[in-house]
């Protein structure tokens, strides 16, 4: 459904996107991860044909943004955080203006998105009157309305109270279970993205540092929990044996690529440290964000594995 | 689906209060001048005027005189702050609060949406021109009868004082098609706010970059000086409206004046559409 290749986006001399390569198939639940600034919404306006790219192709739903963009959109829905309408207006004359932008709508369809997103008897009301959650719900009903096969999903939950944040979510499910839409999920709200997606994209400083599913994510850097009787030096000697790569400071360890616990505790047992205590971490998705977010872009670089 | 989206962004401009801002300073400002000519001794200089070359100022101190001598400050001054507010609020204003970019996220090409844009905002100068010259005979009829025009001579464009006679039916004739030329000069000052609109800049910038650069035409055009190129600036050809009161009205010249603004309206339009196309349209 979406398919950026080696996209670049310089704004003057900062590089907001190097680089881009992203595949979200069709009928995927996509995670697109990364703190403010990372370059996620400058990649979603390249998407949508609202931010020129510098170099790439950009390719929705088969069509070429650049050369095809009414093709290309044709079938794509959606929000952006915050959303805006004209406030002195209906909710029903704003999504009449913006589905005339894609193609002729009925009142019967507009009617049935309308009781979709749960806004039945309030859309004569003049946005003005709307509370965030109401606005919320019409930003998704004017995404809809063009029956879309994609939609995209600019950080949906911003400024919604915690109510608001779960209907938001349950609807992305029912939206993916009930009429099969592909979504991307812009968000740098970790909890939001595990909950709802099964493969993400992870930007830090506008490259792309990782790309899997969340399984891979989890895989990706286990930490277990070693008590010893002199850990400072038993994780020494578990280094210089290549069965570590890293220490927490509260007594974790990352453990090498094919190594196993139980290697380590025969090592620091033949070396003589009494092993008190050792676990496994259930990797958390934080976890992994925050270890791409503290390493260096270059080695960031080599987490990144296409799919 | 073209006259639907037009529809639309019809709804979009006559939906905010303050499109109607210039409606409702017209009502008010046409009010009191006619009040003021009605009330006072406003019309002796007209009178004098009148009967110092012979005729019967009975006959032309009429709504027609008085309607026409109340749109003159109005046109200068009002209406292309009015139009230019519009114009410069078209794109920018959206692109400020956010719609823009809901807008964008549809399959809608940019050249079609200034297209929509343009035409409504065309649209909403030709009704306030319109409007400004129904309520100025309307208010007019109220207090003095109907009849014969009398027009002042602008500047530059006739004897300098004088002043043109016409009969009732003529008269009405004339103040009509003066206010549908007055229409392009609306359109034109839209079409300039427009133009800065579509640039990355704020509302407000836009209209007032508009009206600088009405104003500085306007004070290079009065340099004596530099009269003999009085048809190099836009408001010389903005003021043809103004040509219709000449007798004999020149033809000709209100004809090339309104090829050059068509000219203009294309090159305001296709500046701000080449400015649009290549921005980035981000939060």
């Amino acid at each position: 459904m979406i398919q950026l290749a080696q996209v670049q986006k310089r704004f003057g001399a900062r590089l907001a996107v190097d680089a881009l390569d992203l595949h979200v198939p069709r009928g995927a639940v996509f995670g697109l991860l990364g703190h403010n600034g990372a370059g996620k919404s400058t990649a979603i306006g390249m998407l949508l044909g609202q931010v020129w790219p510098t170099a790439g192709d950009v390719k929705v739903c088969g069509h070429d943004v650049l050369r095809d963009r009414a093709k290309a959109l044709a079938k794509v829905g959606a929000i952006f955080e915050a959303p805006v309408f004209h406030d002195y207006l209906s909710g029903r004359t704003n999504l009449e203006i913006l589905s005339s932008y894609t193609a002729p709508t009925s009142p019967a369809r507009i009617r049935e998105v309308v009781a979709w997103v749960g806004l039945t008897g309030r859309e004569g009301s003049k946005v003005r009157t709307y509370s965030h959650g109401m606005r919320a719900r019409l930003a998704l009903a004017q995404a809809l309305l063009p029956g879309p096969d994609l939609l995209i999903l600019d950080e949906p939950t911003n400024g919604l109270d915690p109510e608001g944040i779960h209907e938001m979510r349950e609807t992305i499910r029912r939206l993916h279970a009930e009429l099969g839409l592909t979504i991307l999920l812009s968000s740098h709200l970790l909890s939001e993205v595990e909950q709802l997606c099964s493969r993400i994209a992870v930007m830090n400083q506008g490259k792309k540092v990782f790309d899997g599913t969340l399984a891979e994510a989890r895989r990706a850097q286990s930490w277990v929990r070693l008590r010893t009787s002199d850990l400072g030096a038993a994780v020494a000697e578990l280094r210089a044996a290549k069965l570590v790569v890293a220490e927490r400071d509260d007594g974790a360890i990352a453990l090498a690529e094919g190594a196993a616990t139980s290697e380590v505790v025969r090592r620091l047992v033949e070396l003589g440290f009494p092993v008190h205590e050792i676990a496994t971490e259930k990797p958390t998705l934080e976890d992994f964000y925050l270890s791409l977010m503290r390493q260096e872009t270059p080695d960031a670089g080599r987490r990144t594995a296409d799919a | 689906m073209f006259l639907i989206q037009l529809k639309h962004e019809l709804w979009k401009l006559f939906g905010k209060k303050r499109t109607f801002i210039g409606f409702g300073v017209f009502l008010l400002a046409q009010n009191v001048v006619v009040l003021m000519f009605r009330f006072s001794k406003a019309s002796t200089g007209i009178r004098r005027a009148l009967e110092g070359g012979g005729y019967p100022a009975a006959d032309f101190i009429t709504a027609e005189t008085i309607a026409t001598i109340v749109v003159i400050p109005i046109a200068y001054l009002l209406l292309p702050l009015y139009v230019a507010l519009v114009g410069g609020d078209l794109v920018a204003k959206e692109a400020e609060d956010g719609t823009l970019r809901m807008i964008l996220a549809r399959p809608v090409s940019r050249l079609r949406l200034l297209s929509l844009k343009w035409l409504a905002g065309s649209l909403f100068a030709l009704l306030l021109s319109v409007c400004l010259g129904v309520f100025g005979l309307a208010f007019a009829s109220l207090w003095f009868p109907q009849g014969g025009l009398f027009a002042t001579q602008i500047d530059g464009e006739g004897p300098r004082g004088g002043f043109s006679l016409f009969g009732a039916s003529e008269g009405l004739w004339r103040y009509t098609l003066a206010h549908l030329l007055l229409a392009t000069k609306a359109v034109s000052v839209m079409g300039l706010g427009f133009m800065f609109s579509c640039f990355n800049m704020k509302p407000a910038a836009a209209t007032i970059l508009a009206l600088s650069v009405l104003f500085a035409n306007g004070i290079l055009m009065n340099i004596p000086w530099f009269a003999d190129y009085k048809g190099w600036f836009i408001t010389h050809h903005l003021n043809l409206w103004q040509w219709v009161f000449l007798q004999p009205a020149p033809t000709s010249r209100i004809i090339g004046s309104l090829c050059l603004l068509a000219g203009f309206n294309v090159t305001f339009f296709s500046i701000g559409a080449a400015a649009f196309q290549a921005r980035d349209i981000k939060s």
